[in-house]
């Protein structure tokens, strides 16, 4: 096989001058002729029964093309307007209630913007106001209001999850992980340490909010949207207007960032039902106001008990994880199991017993979040592996170095680690800082400087399916139709370079899709950091079929068997004869076929068993390590980050540069849940939602030094992505630093200076107390 | 000052449409462009649905992120917070405005190709923007000054250190280094 002999390097974006030139059109850019302009109402409370809504003087105003409301919908029987992907819990407008401060209630269309805001005022709601639940404990308590008190809708649900709704509780699902035996092994270890740790709740904050411009034409439902998976919109909207999916068309162009907050049904179905009464095209594009109080990363809190023995063998782990889904389920079911089998860490512990909650609250649904339940985790391992070593006098390098897991052992789910590269991964990155153990703070005036790490592991969804089809032109250019969602990560770069070096054509040849469900076929989503590996090989496979086909054309043309012929540079010809190849448009011409047609189906198997969580947790598991150094300024707590290592398993790098920009995006997104993300609430009210009060990373934010240990071992023959796999250890990483900088043990995150200072403070006053 | 101030001077309001519209003279990347807009519409709102000019980009509304930066009188501005009709007599540039006749990439353009300055590149045209200002106020400028002065744009991806790396390169480029 003359392809592939050594793999196509391509450096960055294919369209970069597209990039710089500001000229790559997003969903908000595209204009449709007649387009009204949508504006949503929200509630002002977290929980209130609807009592009224009165929207005639709205439905009156010159310009406003269509108003709806939850009642509006509820009396229709040739809709079904709920959503959601496991539960169909969240309705399109609320009808009997508002269960969180933003929930919409009447949605209005207008010739433009300022009109369709000005309707909002006119539109008239009387609530009565309900009890409400916004943290965990408040939610589970006896006698909590209920958040969801009707019964719950299921839907089609995913293979890999059971739900357990628990009925007249806040309870939204269950997960359950069973290996080997906790309470004996808990009986017999040395030490048992048992802790709590919380992570807030925080926003993705795309750069491109949630928007899309739907329209009816010809009986079939039209939406352009900025979704990271175009087919579960699709079968969400056929749901709600009770239709095929064949009389939907989603289509998506690039996306302004996603980072999970664009997986799934968001603001699709109010598009198309206000484009549907008012006969017209309908844009709705969210503020960023509305960004924010639309889907979150969950808050989380986690108790985690670990059992190791004197010689620094981890033997059990106990967690419970509370995951506070909010007010609507969206992925949180699912999540709660990445989440939840994710506190087995990466280490080999023969005694795991996981129960993780979603549980209901009047907060703004929670859902994917890059990293997916599994910062939250590592938040909580990692953390504790240091507080454990400290305990006891350990070094923590050495301690992590004793349990990280090695080929052959079974990771937390049951399956046996391949491929495992955690050591690699941790012992270079503790190199790359100067990692060593004896070493004391080192203290300036008032700043004191120290060193932390952290090792995680992450599953990629499994099982999963993504599809492809390649189409070989009379002129030799190759199309690969793929419903891969480009968000920044570099999907159609990557895939491009996969197809090329398929059939050794260079990356001018080669053209790739953008998603519509109409043309290109199905993918789960781009999501998990599966894009480059799941859609990669459908890509791939289809293009082996192309590369079949035209071996076989060739052979019958140059009467020799296809094993003896090869491919190069557009053509093909016998072995090392190049005056004798056909080019491969001449191949496609002389078959009379138009085009050569392949089709590559890749879907993986696995899953868990619902009530050990045991099975295969992932196809393969993502490895990611991160080494730190911090100055805190003892004086106000400010925490500067000096010097970052990340170092991530990659298995083949497809994109260098990519491979290095989404690493380096982790480290910003992962400095600023440690060290400032927080959605603040007060009684459900979100009091920084929006870009003055919260913070995200800016360039004077990033360490001062980066390195990067993107490991590459291409005799693996595996792609792992990375998308998210260098997130999970920057929080216990920075925070494992701060603490042995300054002796305070933070478990809440994010780290503050005020939490710092406090910290200081508490032991100060220990230690003159002492 | 009070309308009831004699001292104040005289403000006669512009005619308005039946759409409420007030008629606005922009100078948008050389151009002498005449439309019409309410008057609270920003020139963020005017650029991109009068003028169809696309890479200005709303990210936050309230001056924060640096995705709707274009250059007034070559100095960089929120789109999102300045009024369309306070930028009536000024040279506006945006990303658009930055090519070469034949569309020939600007060197800092080149530069963000170069070294893959972006991501998902909503934030991008901002951040080139802000880099024309920068190096025009500054041609010599250091890493770490480059640093404080990008600081108002913020890049979700976390594009930064390749960011950085576009600019030192752009400035060596305008320097003909």
């Amino acid at each position: 096989m003359a392809a592939a002999a050594a793999p196509m390097r391509v450096p960055g974006m294919l369209d970069a001058n597209l990039r710089v030139r500001g000229r790559v059109p997003y969903a908000m850019d595209l204009n449709v002729v007649g387009m009204l302009h949508a504006k949503l109402l929200r509630s002002p409370y977290a929980h209130a029964r609807i009592v009224s809504v009165d929207a005639s003087r709205a439905r009156a105003l010159s310009g406003v093309r269509a108003v709806l409301t939850g009642a509006d919908l509820a009396e229709r029987d040739d809709i079904y307007p709920y959503y959601g992907p496991i539960f169909r819990d969240q309705a399109a407008l609320a009808m009997d209630k508002v269960r969180f401060a933003g929930d919409p209630v009447a949605a209005v269309a207008a010739d433009d913007a300022d009109i369709a805001q000005a309707a909002l005022e006119l539109i008239d709601v009387e609530y009565e106001e309900l009890p409400a639940v916004f943290d965990v404990d408040a939610a589970l308590a006896a006698g909590a209001p209920i958040v969801h008190d009707e019964p719950p809708r299921l839907g089609q649900t995913f293979a890999d999850i059971i739900v357990r709704a628990e009925a007249d509780t806040n309870i939204c699902n269950h997960f359950k992980l069973r290996k080997g035996d906790v309470e004996r092994a808990f009986a017999e270890a040395d030490h048992v340490f048992e802790n709590e740790f919380t992570s807030p709740p925080v926003q993705h904050v795309p750069m491109e909010t949630h928007n899309c411009v739907a329209w009816i034409d010809a009986g079939i439902i039209n939406v352009t949207t900025a979704t990271q998976m175009p087919f579960a919109v699709r079968a969400s909207l056929a749901e709600i207007f009770r239709v095929s999916q064949a009389k939907v068309r989603i289509t998506t162009p690039t996306l302004g960032g996603g980072y999970g907050a664009k997986t799934y049904t968001k603001v699709e179905p109010i598009a198309a039902l206000l484009a549907q009464a008012a006969g017209r095209p309908v844009r709705i594009h969210l503020t960023r106001e509305e960004e924010f109080v639309t889907i979150t990363k969950h808050g989380v809190k986690i108790r985690m008990k670990t059992g190791v023995t004197n010689d620094a063998r981890i033997v059990a782990r106990q967690s419970t994880c509370w995951f506070n889904t909010g007010a609507y389920a969206d992925i949180g079911p699912r999540l709660i199991k990445n989440g939840g089998y994710a506190t087995g860490g990466p280490h080999d512990i023969p005694n795991v017993w996981v129960d993780s909650y979603a549980v209901y609250t009047n907060l703004p649904p929670a859902g994917a979040f890059r990293g997916y339940g599994v910062s939250q985790a590592a938040w909580a391992y990692e953390t504790q592996m240091d507080m454990i070593a400290a305990q006891l006098g350990w070094d923590p390098l050495e301690f992590r170095m004793k349990n990280l897991l090695e080929d052959g052992q079974a990771v937390m789910t049951g399956e046996d680690m391949f491929d495992a590269h955690f050591k690699e991964l941790l012992g270079s990155a503790a190199e790359r800082i100067g990692w060593d153990s004896a070493e004391q703070p080192q203290r300036t005036g008032s700043k004191v400087r120290a060193k932390g790490l952290a090792c995680i592991i992450k599953g990629t969804v499994t099982p999963s399916t993504s599809t492809a089809a390649a189409k070989l032109n009379e002129d030799g250019s190759l199309q690969i139709l793929s419903s891969a969602v480009e968000m920044g990560q570099g999907a159609e770069t990557a895939l491009s370079v996969l197809a090329a070096e398929g059939l050794d054509l260079r990356l001018d040849q080669v053209s790739i899709s953008r998603p519509d469900t109409d043309v290109t076929p199905y993918d789960q989503g781009t999501s998990s950091s599966r894009n480059t590996y799941s859609m990669g090989t459908a890509v791939r496979m289809a293009v082996g079929d192309i590369r079949t086909q035209l071996l076989e054309l060739a052979a019958a043309e140059l009467e020799a068997s296809p094993d003896d012929l090869e491919l190069v540079a557009g053509r093909v010809q016998p072995r090392g004869v190049p005056d004798k190849s056909i080019a491969y448009g001449d191949l496609v011409r002389g078959s009379r076929s138009g085009n050569l047609l392949a089709n590559g189906v890749y879907a993986s198997k696995g899953g868990l068993d619902p009530e050990t969580g045991q099975g295969i947790g992932s196809v393969h598991w993502h490895q990611a390590a991160a080494a730190v150094e911090v100055e805190v300024d003892l004086d106000t707590g400010k925490i500067d980050l000096l010097k970052y290592h990340a170092g991530v398993y990659a298995g083949r790098i497809v994109n260098p540069v990519q491979a290095e920009l989404q690493t380096e995006g982790n480290i910003a997104f992962g400095l600023g849940q440690a060290l400032f993300e927080e959605m603040i609430f007060d009684g459900g009210q979100l009091q920084n939602g929006n870009l003055g009060d919260y913070m995200i990373a800016s360039m004077e934010d990033m360490p001062k030094e980066i390195s990067l240990g993107i490991l590459e071992h291409i005799e693996a023959n595996d792609i792992h992505g990375i998308g998210e796999t260098s997130l999970p250890p920057a929080m216990p990483a920075i925070g494992n630093a701060v603490y042995r900088a300054t002796g305070v043990r933070i478990t809440d995150l994010p780290i503050t200076p005020e939490k710092v200072l406090r910290g200081l403070r508490a032991r100060a006053a220990q230690e003159s107390a002492e | 000052m009070t309308a009831a101030d004699p001292s104040a001077p005289s403000t006669s309001p512009r005619p308005v449409d039946g759409e409420g519209k007030i008629s606005l003279t922009l100078h948008v990347n050389g151009r002498e462009e005449h439309l019409r807009a309410r008057p609270h519409h920003t020139l963020l709102e005017v650029l991109r649905n009068e003028l169809h000019l696309t890479g200005a980009r709303e990210g936050c509304g309230v001056g924060m992120c640096g995705a709707c930066t274009v250059l007034l009188d070559g100095r960089p501005i929120s789109g999102c917070l300045l009024p369309a009709a306070l930028a009536e007599g000024h040279e506006l540039t945006t990303i658009e405005g930055l090519e070469g006749p034949n569309g020939e990439l600007h060197p800092i353009q080149e530069a963000y190709v170069e070294h893959t300055g972006f991501q998902c590149s909503y934030c991008t045209p901002g951040f080139i923007l802000t880099t024309k200002a920068l190096l025009e106020e500054r041609p010599d400028v250091s890493r770490d000054e480059a640093k404080a002065y990008l600081a108002g744009n913020l890049c979700r991806c976390g594009s930064y250190v390749k960011i950085l790396d576009s600019v030192m390169d752009a400035r060596d480029r305008l320097r003909g280094g």
